[in-house]
């Protein structure tokens, strides 16, 4: 188990604030939070490339550490070969055994024929697993991530993060990975700890930080608020006694997301084209800048985003009930 | 405008090529030739270079240190030091080299000390060159280093290396370019050094002061031979460092 407690930095424009997390063998966290808001530095001394003016780290040995920048760092007077060999070399290893274990991690990578390549001369797809690559080639304990999809297009990104994944499930390593990005936080995350100028806002599983975040902020910043785990099975989500139609492949764990504002609350069923219709009561109401969002239970907790003057033309209240409707389409699936 | 630029810019080209190559023109293959082959000034362009040599690699293994200070750290103070290190550049070098005698002349307190004087020999030549030319390797392994993120050591300490072994096999190799052309400019410079050398060590004679010492006694014919060769040999040698470092910056 790694251990933080208490990390304190202050610099001129930023600080970490009294940072306190445990994070548990074999577990990927993912923190989340705006730029600037100190999730590299925390990295940084989680590895112990930086000294924290207060607070410690416990569990961590700096030896087996992997860190993947985001701007990844590869060394431009290096072969590709040479940049993921450096981690062996520089462990002493023999010469014929780096051979192996590069070809190795290479293959696993998909990069095999790039290996005598200038790393100047790679696209940015191909850069991103030769660092990965880089990281991951001495087997390390504790894997640190830094923003790793920042450059890439949505395309790139999935793929990144199923290689994220395949690496976490056979080498068992502890994930630390550092983002902006909630999708990404989805896609990969088995917890999720959401930083905020410095202070750690909101720890605890994906489902807990979107659908209760802990302050306005995470509740802004994460976007979604109808996040649910499960199973999904012939375009049907399947979680306890929620079944959500959308369309995807079967997947054995997967998150989805709803977005609030696609959603339609009605006091009436509609017959419509969209396969999605719950009935059920209303349990809270806030009060939000542009209109309000209206909890509902339905068999499981959905937040739904309604105009002021829809709210008000339905005279809406704690305690009614209500039918909710989506398009399959609106659900965002995210493979786990 | 553009012409008129074009002009302005030729005179100083003109004004920098035109002794040079008239100073070519107004020797003899035959004074060349027998310039080569004498002795004495052979053995002081070797002097020469190999005095500056020293002067160099001596730079490298305290600049490189000093340079990586500089840059990669914040303290108070920075700002002198950095300031100190260009002072070389701006004093007259007659006076660099009487300042440099109060330390290791005779009767310096170094010399008293220890019984040791390094006036009138090679070492003595070396350290006026070191003296003078040294900002030129320390300001271009700075404006390298400052290419160069930081971050890239960092990297090579979480594979695993050493801080100074990340320096070793990550920085320096990236600093190689600006490492290869500041050695450059300062061998050349101390090359080309006569003031405060001529203060240390008149004898044995490098060769701008060999060059001075014909012309005061024998004149303008006796000294040309000795400036041409010297030049040649210094054209030659800058010309192949040149293609080496630039075929560095491609490969």
């Amino acid at each position: 188990m790694i251990k933080l407690s208490g990390i304190s930095k202050n610099y001129e424009n930023f600080s970490l604030k009294d940072i306190s997390l445990e994070i548990q063998k074999g577990e990927y966290l993912v923190i989340l939070g705006p730029s600037g808001s100190g999730k590299t530095l925390l990295l940084e001394i989680t590895a112990s490339l930086e000294k924290p003016h207060a607070g410690t780290v416990e569990g961590v040995d700096s030896s087996k550490i992997g860190f993947i920048y985001q701007d990844l760092m590869l060394f431009p007077h290096l072969s590709v070969f040479d940049n993921i060999a450096y981690g062996l070399k520089m462990r002493g290893m023999e010469t014929s055994k780096i051979r192996e274990k590069v070809l190795r991690c290479s293959k696993d990578l998909n990069i095999e024929a790039l290996l005598d390549r200038s790393v100047k001369t790679l696209s940015g797809g191909e850069k991103q697993r030769v660092a990965i690559a880089r990281a991951i080639v001495f087997e390390p304990e504790l894997l640190l991530i830094d923003e790793p999809t920042a450059s890439l297009d949505q395309k790139r990104k999935s793929e990144i993060h199923r290689i994220f994944r395949k690496i976490h499930k056979k080498t068992n390593a502890t994930v630390i990975h550092v983002t902006h990005d909630f999708n990404e936080a989805l896609s990969v995350a088995d917890k999720i700890a959401v930083l905020n100028n410095g202070k750690l806002v909101q720890y605890g599983y994906p489902e807990e930080i979107f659908n209760t975040p802990a302050d306005s902020f995470v509740a802004d910043f994460v976007g979604y608020r109808n996040v649910y785990s499960g199973r999904i099975e012939e375009n049907c989500f399947i979680s306890g006694n929620i079944k959500i139609y959308l369309e995807s492949e079967n997947m054995e764990k997967a998150y989805i997301a709803i977005k609030a504002e696609d959603t339609i609350v009605s006091l009436d069923r509609i017959d419509s084209s969209a396969k999605n219709s719950f009935e059920g009561v209303i349990t809270d109401v806030e009060k939000k800048l542009n209109g309000y969002t209206v909890v509902v239970n339905a068999g499981f907790e959905i937040h739904c985003a309604i105009t002021a003057s829809s709210f008000e033309n339905m005279e809406l209240s704690s305690g009614m009930k209500v039918f909710i409707t989506f398009k399959s389409s609106a659900v965002m699936v995210f493979c786990h | 405008m553009k012409n008129i630029f074009v002009v302005l810019g030729a005179v100083i080209v003109f004004f920098i090529l035109f002794p040079l190559v008239g100073m070519f023109f107004s020797v003899s293959p035959q004074e060349l030739f027998e310039a080569a082959f004498d002795a004495e000034v052979t053995s002081s362009i070797f002097l020469t270079l190999r005095a500056s040599l020293w002067a160099t690699i001596a730079a490298i293994i305290l600049g490189l240190p000093l340079a990586w200070v500089l840059v990669r750290l914040d303290f108070k103070g920075k700002k002198l030091i950095e300031g100190i290190i260009d002072i070389p550049v701006i004093i007259p070098h007659t006076a660099a080299g009487i300042a440099l005698l109060s330390v290791w002349g005779r009767h310096s307190f170094f010399g008293r000390t220890t019984g040791i004087s390094i006036i009138g020999t090679e070492i003595a030549i070396s350290v006026a060159m070191f003296f003078v030319s040294v900002p030129f390797l320390i300001n271009s392994l700075k404006s390298g280093l400052k290419l160069i993120d930081p971050k890239y050591e960092k990297v090579a300490c979480t594979l695993g290396a050493t801080p100074f072994k990340a320096f070793m096999t990550v920085t320096l190799p990236m600093l190689k370019r600006h490492l290869l052309s500041g050695s450059i400019m300062m061998w050349a410079r101390g090359i080309s050094e006569f003031g405060a050398v001529v203060v240390l060590a008149y004898h044995p004679m490098i060769a701008p002061v060999l060059i001075y010492d014909r012309y005061e006694s024998f004149g303008l014919s006796h000294a040309k031979p000795v400036a041409v060769l010297l030049i040649s040999v210094c054209l030659l040698i800058f010309t192949v460092l040149r293609i080496i470092g630039e075929r560095s910056r491609y490969d």
